[in-house]
C-alpha cells in the first residue's frame, strides 16, 4: 500500500497536541510530586536545612518498628474503615430496598438524605461539633433521656462512634442513590417469577435482589473504601485529633508529621506506606468483588 | 398505585425519619439567626426573633462577596480546564489503536490510586516554583491535573460507544483536527460532561486540604470553606457567628442543588457507575 510520509506525520502530531496537555498538567499534579516524595523519603528533613539527609530506608524501620503514633492512628484507621464500610453499604442498601417501592415522597426523600453530602466535610464537622457540645445540652434538658448527658466527643471510645456516625450521615445519600439505581436495574419479571415459585420476601431478596445488586456493591464499596482510608477532614473539625490523640488518622498523623512537627523525610515515608496500603487493598478488592459479579 | 395502609405507615415513617435526618441542618440555621445569650441558653428553641445582625457582621468581618469570587474564579477556571483537556485526550486515546496510546490511558488515570497526603507536600514545594501557589488563578490550574484522571476516565469509557464512521463522515466533509472534536465531538459529549462538571463543581468548592496549602497564606485568596474553618477556630465560644458563616459557607452549593437536583443525581450516578 502507498504510503504518504505527510498524513502520517499529521497524525502523529495531531495524537501529541491532543494528548500533550492533559499528559503535562497529571504530571505536574501527580506523577513528578510522587517521585519528589519517593526522594524524600530516604532523607531526614526539616524543611529549613538546604540539603536533605539521605537516611536510606531508615525512615520506614523507624515507622514500621517503634512508631507508637502511626501504628496508633493505623489501628484507628482501619477500624474506622471496616465499620464505615460495613454499616453504610447496609444502611443504604436498606433505605434504597424501602425508596425503591415507589412511595409518593421518593422524590422529596431521595433529596432529604442526599442533601448532606454537598456540604463539606470540615464544615460538616463544625455543625456535629455545635450539636454534641451545645445541641446535646438543650435536647438532654427537654427530653431527660442520658445518652444526651453523655461526652460524645470527650470520651474515647464514644469520639470514635461520633466521628463514624457522622460520616454516615454526610455520606450516606451518595450510597443511597447508587443502590436506587441498581435497584432499578433488577428486572420485575425476574421477582415475579420467584413470588409465582412461591418465594417469600427474604429468599427473594438474597436469592435474586442481591446477586443482581453486586456491580452497585463493587461500586459502593470502592468509593467507601477509598474515601474512608483517607479520613481527615472531618476529624479534623469534629475532634482535632482528641480526646488525647485517640481520633487521629493515618491521613491526619501525616499531615502532623510533615506540617505540624517538620519531619519532611519521615511524614512522607508514612505517606509512602499509606500509597502502597491503598494500592494492594484496593487492587484485591476489585478483585474479590468482580468476581462475585452476575449478569442480570 | 393503591393507598394501601402500610404503605401510608411506611411513607409518614420515612418522612419523619427524613426530618430528623435534616434536624442538624435546622438546628444550625435557627441558630444563625439567634443572639450569643439565645444559643447558650436554649439551642433547640426556635429564635425568638428574624434579626439578621449575624449575617451582617459576619458578611463584613469576613468579607464574604470577596470569599465567593475567590471560590468562583477557582472552581470555573478548574471546571473549564478539566473538561477542555480531559475531553479532547480521552477522545483521541479512545479513537487511536495502538499500544502507545493504551500505555499513556494508563497513565492518566492511574493517579486516581495516589493519595492526596501521599504528595501533598511536594505538590505545594511543585506549585511555589511554578508560582502556583497564594493564587485562585494557580489553584484553578492544579485542579486541571487532579481532576483529569477520574475526567479522562469517564470520557474515554463513553467515546467508545460512540461509532467512528461519525468521525470518518465529518471528515470527507472536509472537517478534521480540531474541527472534527468541537463542532461534532464534543456536542455529542453533552450528557457525560454534564457528570463531570457536578463532581467537580461539589469537589472543588467544598475542597479543604489543596486550598488550606495553597492559597492559605493572605486574606484576599482565601476560599469559603478556608474562612469557614478558621472562623470557627478562633470563635469556638462564639456559636452564634460560627453558625452563620456555615450557613453562607454552604447557601450556594444548596441553592444549587435545589436546582439542579436531577441531574445532579443523574451525574453522580452515572459517574459512580462508570467510575
Amino acid at each position: 500500500m502507498f504510503k504518504n510520509p505527510g498524513k502520517r506525520w499529521r497524525v502523529k502530531a495531531e495524537f501529541g497536541l491532543f494528548t500533550f496537555p492533559v499528559l503535562l498538567c497529571i504530571a505536574v499534579a501527580f506523577y513528578i510530586p510522587f517521585a519528589m516524595t519517593i526522594r524524600y523519603s530516604l532523607t531526614k528533613w526539616n524543611g529549613i536545612s538546604k540539603n536533605p539527609v539521605f537516611v536510606g530506608l531508615d525512615n520506614f524501620k523507624q515507622i514500621l518498628m517503634g512508631d507508637a503514633n502511626f501504628a496508633s492512628s493505623a489501628w484507628f484507621t482501619i477500624k474506622y474503615a471496616l465499620l464505615y464500610i460495613v454499616i453504610v453499604n447496609v444502611l443504604a442498601i436498606l433505605l434504597a430496598l424501602v425508596l425503591d417501592m415507589k412511595l409518593k415522597t421518593t422524590p422529596w426523600l431521595r433529596a432529604a438524605f442526599f442533601i448532606p453530602y454537598i456540604l463539606s466535610l470540615v464544615i460538616v464537622g463544625f455543625i456535629w461539633k455545635f450539636i454534641f457540645m451545645q445541641g446535646f445540652n438543650s435536647l438532654g434538658e427537654s427530653t431527660g433521656w442520658s445518652v444526651f448527658a453523655l461526652s460524645w466527643l470527650g470520651t474515647p471510645g464514644l469520639a470514635f462512634i461520633s466521628i463514624l456516625a457522622v460520616s454516615i450521615w454526610q455520606s450516606i445519600g451518595f450510597y443511597l442513590v447508587i443502590y436506587i439505581a441498581g435497584l432499578q436495574s433488577v428486572p420485575d419479571d425476574l421477582k415475579e417469577a420467584a413470588t409465582v415459585d412461591g418465594a417469600g420476601a427474604f429468599r427473594k431478596f438474597f436469592s435474586i435482589t442481591l446477586p443482581l445488586l453486586a456491580p452497585s456493591i463493587t461500586i459502593s464499596v470502592f468509593m467507601a473504601l477509598t474515601n474512608s482510608i483517607k479520613v481527615f477532614d472531618v476529624i479534623l473539625s469534629l475532634t482535632g485529633g482528641g480526646p488525647g490523640g485517640t481520633t487521629y488518622s493515618i491521613a491526619y498523623d501525616i499531615y502532623r508529621d510533615t506540617f505540624q512537627n517538620n519531619l519532611y523525610g519521615y511524614g512522607t515515608a508514612k505517606a509512602l506506606i499509606l500509597f502502597l496500603a491503598v494500592l494492594v487493598v484496593t487492587i484485591l478488592q476489585l478483585a474479590f468483588f468482580k468476581r462475585r459479579e452476575v449478569e442480570a | 398505585m393503591k393507598w394501601s395502609p402500610g404503605r401510608i405507615i411506611t411513607e409518614v415513617v420515612m418522612v419523619l425519619l427524613s426530618l430528623l435526618f435534616l434536624y442538624p441542618l435546622f438546628l444550625t440555621i435557627i441558630n444563625s439567626f439567634k443572639s450569643f445569650g439565645e444559643v447558650m441558653t436554649d439551642v433547640i428553641a426556635l429564635p425568638k426573633s428574624l434579626t439578621f445582625s449575624n449575617y451582617t457582621y459576619v458578611w463584613e468581618f469576613i468579607n464574604y462577596p470577596r470569599l465567593f469570587m475567590n471560590n468562583l474564579v477557582i472552581t470555573v477556571v478548574g471546571l473549564v480546564g478539566i473538561v477542555l483537556i480531559s475531553s479532547i485526550a480521552a477522545y483521541k486515546l479512545a479513537r487511536t489503536k495502538s499500544k502507545l496510546s493504551g500505555i499513556l490511558y494508563f497513565i492518566c488515570i492511574m493517579p486516581m490510586l495516589i493519595p492526596f497526603q501521599s504528595i501533598m507536600l511536594t505538590v505545594l514545594q511543585i506549585s511555589k516554583s511554578f508560582h502556583l501557589s497564594e493564587s485562585t488563578w494557580g489553584l484553578g490550574l492544579l485542579y486541571w491535573g487532579f481532576g483529569a484522571p477520574l475526567a479522562v476516565f469517564i470520557y474515554h469509557g463513553f467515546v467508545k460507544g460512540i461509532p467512528a464512521e461519525i468521525d470518518e463522515s465529518a471528515t470527507i466533509d472536509g472537517a478534521s483536527g480540531f474541527r472534527l472534536f468541537f463542532s461534532v465531538i464534543f456536542p455529542l459529549l453533552k450528557s457525560v460532561t454534564t457528570t463531570i462538571v457536578i463532581i467537580d463543581v461539589m469537589w472543588i468548592w467544598n475542597d479543604f486540604l489543596l486550598p488550606l496549602l495553597m492559597v492559605n497564606g493572605s486574606p484576599d485568596t482565601k476560599t469559603l470553606t478556608l474562612v469557614a474553618y478558621t472562623f470557627v477556630g478562633q470563635y469556638t465560644s462564639d456559636w452564634q457567628y460560627a453558625m452563620t458563616a456555615m450557613v453562607m459557607a454552604v447557601l450556594p452549593s444548596i441553592v444549587v442543588f435545589i436546582f439542579l437536583q436531577k441531574y445532579i443525581v443523574k451525574g453522580v450516578v452515572a459517574g459512580a457507575v462508570k467510575g
